[in-house]
């Protein structure tokens, strides 16, 4: 058994760069309409849903960062072999993998659906998966640095987010905000449970971590790029509950979009047909990261090589992908999504700590006995 | 190296074929500038279109199409069977509804125009006085194309504030408020002209009443802030001129900056009080009463303060008497208690007794180079 990971210096990243990826990983399809699913629960305090919602996920962060650091040098599959043996070990490492590639479909699909109701009626799905998923092979296929790279650029494009929002700021209306916190506390948590599926990809740094050079500032690094998407993610929600109405937000399927398409520049009329063009930039490393962190967990349990599993891999999605077509069965997937990313990412960290505390102890334990003997 | 080459003629390709996705060549379409909406026969809807369409040789052609349908999309066909070009709407400026129709309610299309992502949400929206088929359908002096006349018409006066703002977006956004009614200009064809004719009040989507184009200003001044405007007043002469001939002052003042405050004082009735606060530059005034003296600014001011204040409290008296709440008297108290948890309903009772208290401050903050 292949246990530890031998990471070639020229494959390591130095620690800032956690900032970009987190924030790459994080901001993705779901900010396209991430303000209705929030308001229906949380209504006018649907702000502080994703403020306590970005609390939970630093303290989650946390833990995962500490679980982490007891196993030096190993990433969440390394530390499943270690703690569960290697066949139930393997076995959560391939309920981790399909974890991530059912967020590379639900990403894929839902990119899909924007552009097919946004800009190109018309286009024909599978010829958007197919063009995507060859960008995606190139990109995985440059290895992990590019993917890093690519990140960078996506951090640019999403800090330019909420300048453009301050246009549609003129018609906001500040007395949509009020009253606060009048809702039921169960509401506002249900809420926060609906952010899930805007603020999953975080969890992926427990795979980034074993490239990282200085693990000691792992945790700072982490703590910033949260707090960079929540800046992000708040802003945005504040600018959509003060410019839309309440009932009308309900309605809307991708509010941020729609307030987009409120600004107008002389030379081009309808920039948001621009900016979801874009928005591939801002899903390519979304989905390269999903890719590689499956890819890890894969040559844990099989080696393959990067080719061949990355083409393998893009053609059972385009294949799966064929059969989500209508908007009812998108919003199924997302659902089904939230719910098990809600345990993977919210509980399971958790769970996990708990159950590397205790191997930790066993070992300390069995270390003394030998000393003894 | 193989893989390589593999993908980069696999994205030249894409490149290469992504070109044709979708193409809509300007020679090639008609673009749907202006649509008017009026009640035809037996529930349907009657479209008049404005199609421009681009010609690289001659000057581009426009021209209007009427058709009665159950619903837009199936007017769009017939306009398409008519018309030698594919039409398509991504290029819409103004949405014009007839007064019939904008009585009977405008929920339907609404919903169609914000549903439709090729539309967006920066249009204007228009009543017409009359029909809309007429107004369209109309010969107009040194106008090749309506469109974009009724548009510069629209837009330069709601950028001057002499209209109340009615982009689609805040259209549907009071419309979709429980608590909030929309009001949208209104259009009229005089003669050979097209003017802006007065404001049209809505109750739950449907037109209940309307101002006169003079209210426009007192209007905005309700709304919001509010920076441009005239206004001629006549104030009683009594201690302000010398000369005793005079019964009433015609006086002309500018509305430099203007801003409105909104209290719930008593929940039960419930109240609020509004104040409006404006600063104004003295145009016009008789030339016998000198400006230079303290106490006569301030009885002009307090004069003003009385005109406006009657004027605005008319307005909203008006607008709570045909039950359309468009100043947001409804979101503020929504606002303002807490747990009220208000429905449609309960608001529409509750605003049939709200007493508002106006009040105005209005301050003349220079008059102009002589005395």
């Amino acid at each position: 058994m292949k246990n530890s990971l031998h990471i070639s210096l020229n494959q390591k990243i130095n620690a800032f760069l956690l900032i970009v990826i987190v924030n790459a990983c994080q901001i993705g399809v779901g900010i396209h309409g991430f303000q209705r699913v929030v308001y229906q629960d949380a209504k006018q305090d649907a702000w502080i849903a994703v403020i306590l919602s970005f609390i939970y996920a630093h303290f989650v962060a946390f833990i995962m960062i500490k679980t982490l650091k007891m196993f030096q040098d190993q990433d969440l599959y390394g530390i499943h072999q270690m703690i569960f043996g290697k066949y139930f070990g393997n076995f959560l490492n391939s309920l981790y993998v399909l974890y991530c590639s059912f967020a590379f479909v639900s990403i894929i699909i839902n990119y899909k659906e924007v552009i097919n109701t946004w800009v190109f009626p018309h286009l024909a799905s599978s010829f958007l998966y197919i063009s995507l998923l060859i960008i995606v092979i190139y990109t995985f296929t440059g290895g992990f640095r590019i993917i890093i790279g690519i990140s960078t650029i996506n951090f640019l494009f999403t800090l330019a987010i909420p300048i453009i929002l301050l246009v549609p700021l003129k018609y906001a209306n500040i007395n949509s905000l009020l009253p606060i916190l009048d809702n039921d506390m169960i509401n506002l948590l249900k809420g926060v449970y609906s952010m899930t599926f805007t603020i999953a990809g975080f969890e992926l740094i427990n795979f980034i971590y074993p490239n990282v050079k200085e693990k000691s500032k792992v945790g700072k690094y982490v703590h910033i790029g949260l707090l960079t998407t929540l800046f992000v993610y708040l802003t945005t929600m504040l600018i959509a509950l003060t410019y839309f109405n309440g009932e009308q937000l309900n309605k809307l399927i991708w509010a941020t979009l729609s307030m987009l398409s409120m600004i107008k520049l002389p030379f081009f009329e309808r920039i948001e047909i621009l900016i979801i063009c874009g928005w591939m930039i801002i899903i390519l490393p979304n989905l390269c990261i999903y890719l590689w962190a499956a890819y890890r967990g894969v040559i844990r349990i099989k080696s393959i090589s990067p080719n061949k599993f990355v083409w393998s891999f893009s053609i059972v999605i385009f294949i799966l992908t064929l059969f989500i077509n209508t908007r009812s069965q998108i919003e199924m997937v997302n659902n089904i999504f939230s719910k098990i990313a809600f345990i993977i990412v919210f509980i399971y960290p958790f769970i996990l700590f708990i159950f590397a505390l205790i191997k930790k102890l066993f070992t300390k334990r069995k270390v003394q006995n030998d000393e003894t003997i | 190296m193989k893989q390589f080459k593999l993908i980069v003629s696999l994205l030249l390709s894409i490149v290469l074929v992504i070109g044709c996705a979708d193409p809509k060549i300007l020679e090639r379409v008609g673009i749907v500038t202006l649509i008017g909406y009026d009640a035809g026969e037996e529930d349907k809807v009657t479209v008049t279109s404005v199609v421009r369409q681009v010609n690289p040789d001659y000057q581009s052609t426009v021209n209007t199409h009427t058709e009665t349908e159950a619903t837009g999309e199936k007017t769009r066909l017939k306009v398409n069977l008519e018309s030698s070009k594919k039409i398509v709407a991504g290029q819409m400026r103004v949405v014009l509804f007839g007064e019939d129709i904008a009585k009977e309610g405008l929920d339907e299309m609404l919903h169609a125009l914000i549903m439709n992502s090729e539309i967006s949400t920066s249009i204007y929206v228009a009543v017409v006085e009359d029909s809309a088929q007429t107004l369209i359908e109309g010969q107009y002096k040194n106008v090749t194309d309506i469109g974009q006349h009724i548009y510069g018409i629209i837009e330069h006066n709601i950028e001057q504030q002499n209209a109340v703002s009615s982009t689609l977006h805040e259209v549907v956004r009071d419309f979709y408020s429980p608590l909030r009614d929309p009001l949208i200009p209104i259009v009229k064809k005089n003669g050979e002209n097209i003017e802006i004719s007065g404001t049209a009040l809505f109750h739950k989507g449907a037109m209940v009443g309307e101002f006169p184009i003079e209210d426009t200003l007192y209007l905005m001044m309700v709304r919001g802030k509010f920076r441009h405007g005239t206004l001629e007043l006549e104030l009683p002469s009594e201690g302000l001129s010398a000369k005793d001939d005079l019964e009433t002052i015609p006086i002309s003042i500018d509305s430099i900056k203007s801003y409105r405050q909104m209290k719930l004082v008593d929940p039960a009735v419930p109240e609020f009080d509004l104040k409006v606060i404006v600063q104004c530059r003295l145009l016009e005034i008789h030339s016998s009463i000198s400006t230079a003296d303290r106490t006569i600014v301030e009885k002009l001011e307090k004069g003003i303060n009385k005109i406006l204040e009657s004027e605005i409290s008319r307005i909203v008296n008006k607008s709570i008497e045909l039950h359309s709440d468009h100043f947001g008297f409804g979101e503020k108290y929504r606002a303002d208690t807490r747990n009220a948890k208000l429905t449609e309903e309960e608001w529409h009772e509750i605003y049939k007794n709200l007493k508002v208290n106006v009040k105005v401050q209005s301050t003349i903050v220079r008059d102009g180079v002589f005395e």
